[in-house]
């Protein structure tokens, strides 16, 4: 048995897929890419994937993470460049790396997302600037989350692993927010982006923000670096 | 080329629906072809998706140089208001270009229900809705596709349809527009459309003019202008192992209707069952061979990595070969895990046999379609099909592991009494009681499907007066009254649709203004129950002062000519009456594909003959 942690990406093409999607996206690739995938057992055998933390819809992504176990040796050339022909547009495998042994489950190594945003700015900078700052200097702040039968108060800043910083570009702006993702939760950073409009008054055009997700880290390192 | 703002993307719900750039999907430069054809399904992108008429007809175009083909469905009610109040266009998935900028919009018309949504697709996409209003910078609007043998309540809104199997014809109209446009046109849009009347299998209905006597019956339908012919015939394809078939599918992102690779493994029925206008539209039987299926299946499967491959075909379990063929493909497709389905079951053993075979991989419910409660009905529409078949069949299933059956009827059915509707209550019953027979235990969930029936041009019940829509809501009642089961568990469908429905089959062009008139009054994807304004479409009728029941609850005479006439599937309406007297007789006729020849008269009239590799190698 083999197993291969792989870097890939969601890119533009793909933004408003969900992570479902993209999960089956990259079951079907394999299946083209003919490379000797492990199934479960039963009725109902699903292909041997594992991902880290999902992806909402309209979120791309540089630095996505699955696990993949296979049934056959496969080296690590063939592994790349099979998988590499047979993506689909709007993903790319950066790195694959060949491990052995139990490791963390991707979801559960997962700690940290590092994610980049471009949102068009409504008013001038110097609001917008003030409204990150009040932000970062909050001891708490509280989002609503509407869920489907009820809502939920959560605080925003225990997940905060560093302050938002921002800067402007022409009529845009550039955010870089990280972002802790604990065995009790996290926070979206669509979710931030909706606190800082609401209750900072950060003149910004939320429902345009493009968001990315640079990396995502685990003990300090990408998930790729885990194994 | 269209732009979509992400806000707009970001509010609208499976935004994926909108954006394309799936694998498969073919983008050419528009500059650089001679032809642009927009495939159009007027339906949701996960129904649109899931049509295996417009996979071989994109695979054909784009196969070709000079032309591209480019997908575009209906958005959904969420995804339009933003269009409109953003003054987007309806644009194709792979360039984002303007539909209106497209050579050819092609929409496939697969029931009747979705019309108002074409003509919401060609005003979101600002082309004038009326044919006669185009100009030369238009696109030509064509349709094709099952409803294409009763075209006249639309026929004012497209500029021709493409009658029967379109793999030949898109070439032949293709390679006439190409060869218009090198000569710069000459005749403008008329002119084109003069040539391609000329190519079998294409209606021009502005070609052919429609005398009404005083009571708005039909007195003549007859061409206007010398191109056109005085009947035009569908194409059919004589060779199916030589015609093209889909070898590449576009892959979803996103979950579709059929979110499977479909194996076409022949066309036409020919069990002749009277109700079903496919089992007359798509004669005669023509198989793919195992050699050539096989070859398709691992194409499509390498291009997509799908680990569904769905048998299709009217009744897959009539392919002459396909016990052979089903271990060949699982011996195939062995390391991918492919599971295989059969949509269409034979009330038999054989079937069940299969069916377990096929589901080695995976298990899920199996579906029956007695159609009809009682022997007599049964017979009446040729089901060819005993109380005896379905308990064997049903047995087998139960053995095999089968838990939840599916049962599928319909009401309404010509000669129709009380008895008729009780009896489907009662074999539902014997189907639960058999549980208990053969396992010994209780647990089966069986599902009762009722559908209310809607007789269809080109049937032998196209003479026949539509139940009102009291009389099947009576019969859905009483049916419901005399299931007590707790095991059976009982669907219908909503009678006004297929009320609906019975009026624009049989309808003619008097009702385009009627189907204008609704969609102007906010109809659309009248298909979708929780879409469907009832209402607006009676007001729709009122308004434009034409009455459902004159198409749909008019017992017709043997000797009315129809408004459907001039364009045929070939079949003889001599055959059409023969079998509806025999209806009437409870008699029944043998498939001509084994048995004796019923002279429907497609053979003949289309110089095809049946291809069955089974009888062909016996």
């Amino acid at each position: 048995m083999t197993k291969f942690r792989t870097e890939i990406t969601k890119g533009e093409e793909i933004r408003y897929i969900s992570h479902l999607d993209y999960a089956s996206l990259m079951e079907r690739a394999i299946r083209r890419a003919k490379l000797p995938a492990a199934y479960s057992e039963g009725f109902n055998p699903h292909m041997k994937l594992a991902f880290a933390s999902a992806l909402a819809v309209g979120v791309t992504s540089d630095a996505e993470y699955m696990d993949i176990e296979l049934t056959k040796p496969v080296c690590q050339p063939e592994f790349f460049d099979k998988l590499t022909a047979a993506l689909p547009p709007g993903v790319k495998l950066i790195k694959a790396r060949i491990f052995e042994g139990r490791h963390k489950a991707l979801m559960a190594a997962a700690e940290l997302a590092d994610y980049a945003i471009t949102v068009p700015l409504q008013g001038d900078f110097a609001a917008a600037a003030a409204a990150v700052q009040a932000y970062n200097a909050a001891a708490e702040v509280v989002y609503t989350r509407n869920m489907p039968r009820r809502v939920k108060e959560i605080e925003v800043k225990q997940y905060m692993q560093e302050a938002v910083a921002v800067v402007q570009q022409g009529s845009e702006l550039q955010l870089v927010m990280k972002i802790k993702i604990t065995p009790t939760g996290s926070i979206k950073p669509g979710e931030i982006l909706e606190v800082l409009a609401q209750k900072f008054a950060m003149p910004i055009a939320v429902a345009s923000a493009l968001i990315n997700r640079r990396g995502l880290y685990g003990e300090g390192k990408p998930l790729i670096d885990l194994v | 080329m269209v732009k979509l703002d992400p806000a707009l993307l970001q509010a609208v719900n499976k935004p994926a629906r909108y954006t394309g750039n799936e694998l498969n999907a073919v983008k050419k430069d528009h500059a650089k072809v001679s032809c642009t054809f927009a495939l159009a399904l007027p339906d949701v992108y996960e129904v649109g998706m899931s049509n295996l008429g417009l996979k071989i007809l994109y695979q054909i175009l784009n196969d070709r140089a000079d032309t591209a083909a480019e997908r575009v469905y209906a958005p959904w009610i969420d995804m339009e208001e933003k269009m409109r109040q953003n003054d987007i266009p309806l644009y194709s998935l792979e360039t984002f270009t303007a539909i209106k900028d497209f050579d050819f919009v092609g929409f496939s018309l697969q029931y009747e229900m979705i019309y108002s949504n074409i003509l919401n697709m060609l005003d979101l996409a600002h082309i004038p809705l009326w044919a006669a209003e185009r100009g030369e910078a238009d696109p030509f609007i064509v349709g094709g596709g099952p409803c294409v043998y009763n075209t006249e309540p639309i026929a004012d809104f497209f500029d021709f349809f493409i009658v029967g199997e379109g793999e030949e014809v898109i070439v032949d109209v293709t390679e006439c527009f190409i060869v218009w446009k090198n000569e710069n046109r000459p005749g403008g849009r008329p002119g084109l459309l003069q040539r391609l009347a000329a190519i079998d299998g294409i209606y021009v209905p502005s070609f052919y003019a429609v005398a009404y006597d005083e009571n708005n019956m039909i007195k003549s339908i007859e061409p206007n202008c010398s191109a056109a012919k005085a009947t035009v015939f569908k194409r059919v394809v004589k060779n199916m192992d030589v015609v093209t078939f889909v070898e590449k599918p576009v892959l979803p992102y996103i979950d579709i209707v059929h979110d499977r690779l479909m194996l076409e493994l022949f066309r036409g029925c020919s069990r002749g069952c009277r109700f079903c206008q496919a089992g007359i539209s798509y004669r005669p039987v023509r198989e793919r061979t195992p050699e050539k299926l096989r070859e398709l299946a691992k194409t499509m499967q390498a291009a997509t990595g799908y680990d569904e491959m769905s048998l299709t075909s009217l009744s897959s379990a009539d392919y002459s070969c396909l016990g052979m063929l089903v271990e060949d493909l699982l011996q195939d497709f062995h390391e991918e895990k492919i599971s295989f389905s059969l949509p269409s079951l034979r009330i038999d053993s054989f079937s069940i046999d299969l069916a377990h075979k096929l589901q080695q991989v995976r298990k899920s419910g199996l579906t029956f379609a007695p159609e009809a409660g009682t022997q007599r009905l049964r017979d009446v529409i040729n089901k060819g099909v005993t109380e005896e078949n379905l308990i064997t069949a049903v047995t087998a299933a139960y053995q095999q592991g089968w838990k939840s059956v599916k049962l599928y009827f319909m009401m309404g059915l010509p000669t129709e009494t009380d008895e008729d509707i009780i009896g489907i209550a009662r074999l539902a019953q014997k189907v639960v009681d058999l549980y208990r027979e053969v396992k010994g235990k209780r647990g089966v969930k069986v599902t009762v499907s009722v559908s209310c029936f809607v007789p269809k041009p080109y049937t032998p019940f196209q003479w026949f007066a539509q139940d009102t829509l009291a009389e099947f809501q009576r019969k859905q009642q009483l049916l419901k009254e005399h299931i007590r089961d707790r095991s059976i568990h009982f669907s219908y469908h909503d009678a006004r649709t297929s009320y609906l429905e019975g009026a624009i089959a049989r309808g003619d062009r008097h009702l385009s203004k009627v189907i204008y008139q609704a969609w102007q009054d906010g109809a659309k994807f009248d298909g979708w129950s929780d879409q469907f304004k009832y209402d607006i479409w009676l007001a729709a009728f009122e308004k434009c002062g034409i009455k459902p029941e004159f198409y749909s609850q008019r017992q017709r005479l043997q000797t009315e000519l129809f408004p459907w006439e001039h364009v045929t599937p070939g079949v003889t309406k001599e055959f059409l009456w023969r079998e509806c007297e025999k209806a009437h007789a409870a008699e029944l006729t043998e498939d001509c594909r084994r048995g004796k020849c019923s002279a429907c008269g497609v053979c003949s009239s289309l110089a095809v003959k049946v291809v069955d590799w089974g009888k062909m190698n016996d």
